[in-house]
Formats: C-alpha cells, structure tokens, sequence
C-alpha cells in the first residue's frame, strides 16, 4: 500500500430502515495521518455509519472504502483498519487475554501479539482476569488492544471515551495522536465536544443522517467567529442593559448574576460601560468553542426522529 | 481451518462445555441404571400374558433379543447427550450475541459463512467427543450390566456396532441442528429453554399423540413418528429392524433432512442480518 491509500472515502453512504432513514446519502473523507472527529448528536446515524463502514450493517445505497477497497475485500481485515465499537464486547467468563488470543487465532496472528497488545495499553496485571472484573475504563482499553493487535494503518473508534475517567481520556488523547502521528488514519466518532476539540485535526459533523460540515477544526470554528459572546457582570445590571440595547446587543441574564452580550466585541462593551459610568466586575470574551457551533450547526435536527 | 482452531479456543476458554458435560455425565449415569432396570422388568415379560395385539406382543418379543437389549444399553445417554451437544451448539452462535462478540467475530472474518461453517465443525467435532467420552463408558459398564443380565457382552454382534456408530451420526447431526437453532433464536436464555423444553415436551408429547391419535387415524399415522426429531434418534440407533417401526435409515434421513434445512437456513440469514 503506498502511503495516500488508506484514506477513508464514504460515497453517497445511505441506510433506511422501515421508516427511519438512519444514514441519508452521506459522503466525506477521512485523511491519513491525521485525528478526524466524527460528530453528531445521539441518534445522528454515527454507529450506523460507522458499522456500514466496516461491513457489519449492509447499505441500502452507497459505499464506504480504504484505499479503495471496500472492508469485506480485505485481505485479512484487522491488519489494515482496527476498530473499538463497544466498550462491552467480550464473553464475561472469559479472560482478557484469552480473548485477544482467540482474535489471533482466527486472524493467524502469533500470540505474542495478545501479549504485546495488552502492555501498550496497560492491563497486562489483569490479563488472566474475567471480563467480568473489568472496570468500564478496562474494558476500553482490552477494546483498543483488540483493535492494535494486528498494527493496522487505519484505527476507527465509536466513542471511545464514554466511561473513562479524566485521566484515561487523557491517556487515550495521547494514544490516538501517537498514532496518527505515526501516519495512521483516525476517526473516532463522540458527542462529547470539548474532548473532540484537544483531539481533532479535522470534524465530520452529521445530523440526522446527513452531513451538516466537514473541515479542519481550525476552519469550522472560524466560520463561526461572529457569533461570539462577551461575560460582563456588574451591580448595576439595569443601566447596562439598557446602554447595550441602545447599541443592537443582545443581553440574557445568566444563572449566575452575569449577562451574556451577543453582537458586540468586548471592547464595544467595555466603552459602552465607561460611557455610561457603569461599574464592572467581570468583562469576558468567550469564543465561539466546537460546543456552541455544533449546537448551532444541528439546532433543530435533533437525534429524536 | 483458523477459524475452526479459534471457534475451539473459544468454546474452551470458558465455562459452559464443561458444566453441559458433567450434567450430561450425570445424566448418562443415570440414564444407563433406568436402562438396566427397564431391560430387567422387559426381560421379565411374557408378551403372551398380557393381552397385547399381535403386533405390540412382537415389537416386545423382538426388544427382548439380547442384541436389541445390548444395542439399547451400548448407546445409554443418548437422550440427554444429544440435547447437551445441540445446547451447546446453540450456545456456539447465540454467545456471540449475548455478549456482543458477533462485531468482533465479523470484524476479523467478513466472510460470514466462513465463520458459520467454522461454527458448524467445531460444534460437530464437540459432539463427537460427547459421543466418545459416553460410548468409552457404556463399554467399560454395559458388558457388566449385560453379565449380570445373563447375556453376555454382544461385542461380536456387528449391530452392536452398527448402534455405536450411528449413535455418533445422531450426536453430529443434533450439534448440526443447534447451530442452526442458535442462528434463528438469537436470545442465549430463549434458545436454552426453547430447545430443551422442545426437545423434551416433543419428545413425550410426540409420543402420547401417536398413541392416542393412531387408534383412530389409522396405523399409516404412527409411522410419521419418525419425523418428530428426537424419535428418529432415537430410531437410528436400534439394534436391529423393529416390527411396526420405519427402517433406521429413514430415521437418518429424517434427521439429516433436518440438520440440512437448519444449517442452510442458519448460514442463510447469518449472511443478510446486521450486526448493530
């Protein structure tokens, strides 16, 4: 494989159920080397994408490949793309180790591969534990071991930080940008924002079932810079609000005591205040975070259809 | 071939086999001591005492030869040892639901027929080792009960040998069935309780219905006995042709029609269905 094919090309991707149209001609393109976020709100058709993806649901339309090569083509699948779908799936009575080995032996990898595995996200000390015992963070990490067994070009993880304690989100934000660093293709899907926003070189973003934006991190964001907010707090709340409104702003209480101030930089507030002799505590600008524009962006394309 | 080494591991690498196997030790111990006694009362019967029709006073002469008696006892803990292996084949596909290791199982093998077949050999070379383990202890315990019978071992009898072989035909084709079984009932508790209640409710069920029905449908009705599945077992491994009874091979053929239609339908719709 050269080093540009293992690009993930999804085309026109579509899936319907009876009455649910789950994913909805759906295309992007995840690049190699680096952390793509896939996002969506619950129900957006991120797992079914992603399944589609790897052969395990059939599309009503479309398709999804690596490099070209459509996932059930593969010559022996988990050596090109790893992928970590649910934290949950191991046989409870059976032993972490045992079930990466059964993994190498229906892949015809050595079992020193299990091994291996097991160290690089640490749980070699619980590898002749039941599944059972695993905590939720475990699970995760025995999930992405099962991914890394056979050293794949291409990782795909669907919420990989759901039940992981802050500092196991951290070691897997490490893990993931190691990886791609090391010219591996990533795309983790999440609905957790502020995570996707440390990790993420680029985002998909879907709502239900369609794309709403795809781009670098950087460039999403950026579209979204005029809608930004300034935090002001101060005593006299009434006689600030009412010099704002004279400038077209728009002020909303906060629960806090503070006021939320939309369509006026904070200098702009700032001189509005001193014009006005009005004592400030607090004058903040807040930038527009991944948050507040994937909100914006699915606002009213809710995950309950 | 992989797949059938990893299909093995995972059988091995937890608990189940090994908990089926000592119920059906269990069972079969305590199957062969109702066969002892059952062949000593028969053996104590005179069918011209008791008011049979000609028919059923044969099908008892018959029983009574000591080859029938032997091939009877020789395949002892068949009647549990088949339903073991086909729960244990179900358990084979319907684990990878229950925990959700079908994802897993797909990811590293698309080819799922690849992985059904694999299933489907696993389960079979399973129940040939039931089949072993339980047909290695009638032979070291038969010959004594047989002695005790006053009718010698039989070993030189090629029925006897015909029943053993056949025997292990039943085990393969029930493990054949599980795993069909397994595919259609996804649910691991609904798929142990279906078949066992199944297999067991079908069988007395079976056999009370013929024998209430065939009084008055006529004598052609009981011999659709043999396609009630547990019957054509239980059929295949007679020793030698019963009167009144269909030959053993149509037993065969019933359940090898049976394995046939469950495998297909299984590996069919374990190709279609979605792994969400």
């Amino acid at each position: 494989m050269t080093a540009g094919s293992e690009e993930i090309v999804v085309s026109h991707l579509t899936k319907h159920y009876k009455t649910l149209r789950a994913v909805d001609d759906l295309s992007f393109t995840v690049h190699s080397g680096r952390v793509t976020g896939f996002l969506g709100p619950n129900g957006a058709g991120k797992t079914t994408t992603l399944r589609m993806l790897l052969g395990l649901v059939a599309p009503t339309a479309g398709s999804a490949t690596f490099g070209g090569v459509r996932y059930a083509d593969l010559e022996q699948p988990i050596r090109h793309v790893g992928a970590v779908l649910e934290a949950s799936s191991a046989h409870k009575g059976r032993t972490g180790l045992n079930h990466l080995r059964m993994i190498c032996t229906a892949a015809g990898l050595p079992w020193e591969a299990a091994d291996e595995a097991l160290a690089r996200v640490g749980l070699t000390p619980a590898a002749k534990r039941k599944f059972k015992g695993y905590s939720l963070g475990m699970k995760q990490r025995l999930g992405i071991a099962a991914a890394l067994l056979g050293d794949p070009r291409v990782l795909i993880l669907d919420e990989p930080a759901n039940g992981l304690d802050p500092e196991g989100i951290r070691w897997m934000r490490d893990l993931l940008k190691t990886l791609a660093a090391e010219g591996r293709t990533v795309l983790v899907s999440s609905h957790l924002l502020g995570e996707m926003q440390q990790l993420a070189d680029d985002v998909v973003i879907i709502a239900a079932g369609r794309l709403i934006r795809q781009g670098p991190v950087d460039e999403v964001l950026g579209s979204m810079a005029g809608t930004a907010h300034v935090r002001v707090r101060t005593p006299q709340v009434a006689e600030l609000t009412a010099a704002l409104s004279e400038h077209r702003a728009t002020v909303t209480p906060l629960p806090d005591g503070a006021l939320l101030v939309t369509g006026l930089d904070p200098a702009a507030v700032g001189h509005a205040a001193f014009a006005n002799s009005v004592e400030l505590h607090e004058l903040t600008g807040e930038r527009a975070d991944l948050e507040q524009v994937f909100l914006q962006l699915t606002a009213g394309k809710a995950g309950i259809r | 071939m992989k797949l059938v080494k990893a299909e093995l591991f995972k059988i091995r690498s937890t608990s189940t086999w090994w908990v089926l196997g000592l119920i059906t030790l269990a069972l079969w111990a305590a199957t062969l001591l109702t066969n002892w006694a059952g062949s000593s009362i028969n053996a104590g019967v005179d069918p011209a005492d008791q008011g049979l029709s000609p028919d059923q006073a044969e099908q008892i002469r018959v029983a009574n030869e000591a080859v029938n008696v032997a091939s009877n006892l020789y395949t002892s803990g068949q009647f549990f040892g088949v339903l073991m292996v086909m729960l244990l084949a179900a358990i084979v596909v319907t684990n990878e639901f229950f925990h959700q290791t079908a994802t897993t199982t797909f990811l590293v093998t698309p080819r799922r027929t690849s992985v059904v077949l694999a299933k489907l050999i696993a389960s079979t070379l399973l129940g040939i080792g039931f089949w072993l383990v339980t047909s290695l202890l009638n032979l070291i315990f038969v010959p004594l009960i047989l002695n005790a019978l006053d009718v010698g071992p039989q070993l030189g009898e090629p029925a006897i040998w015909r029943a053993i072989g056949l025997n292990g035909l039943a085990y393969v084709l029930w493990a054949v069935l599980g795993v069909g079984a397994g595919v259609l009932i996804r649910s691991q508790v609904g798929a142990t309780i279906a078949l066992s209640t199944g297999y067991v409710l079908g069988y007395f069920g079976a056999s009370i219905l013929f024998f209430l029905l065939t009084p008055r449908i006529g004598e052609w009705f009981s011999k659709l006995q043999v396609l009630v599945p547990p019957l054509a077992s239980q059929l295949m491994v007679a020793g030698t042709e019963l009167p009144g009874n269909p030959p053993r091979w149509v037993g065969a053929a019933v359940l090898i029609g049976y394995a046939a239609v469950a495998g297909g339908l299984g590996t069919w719709l374990m190709r279609r269905r979605d792994i969400a």
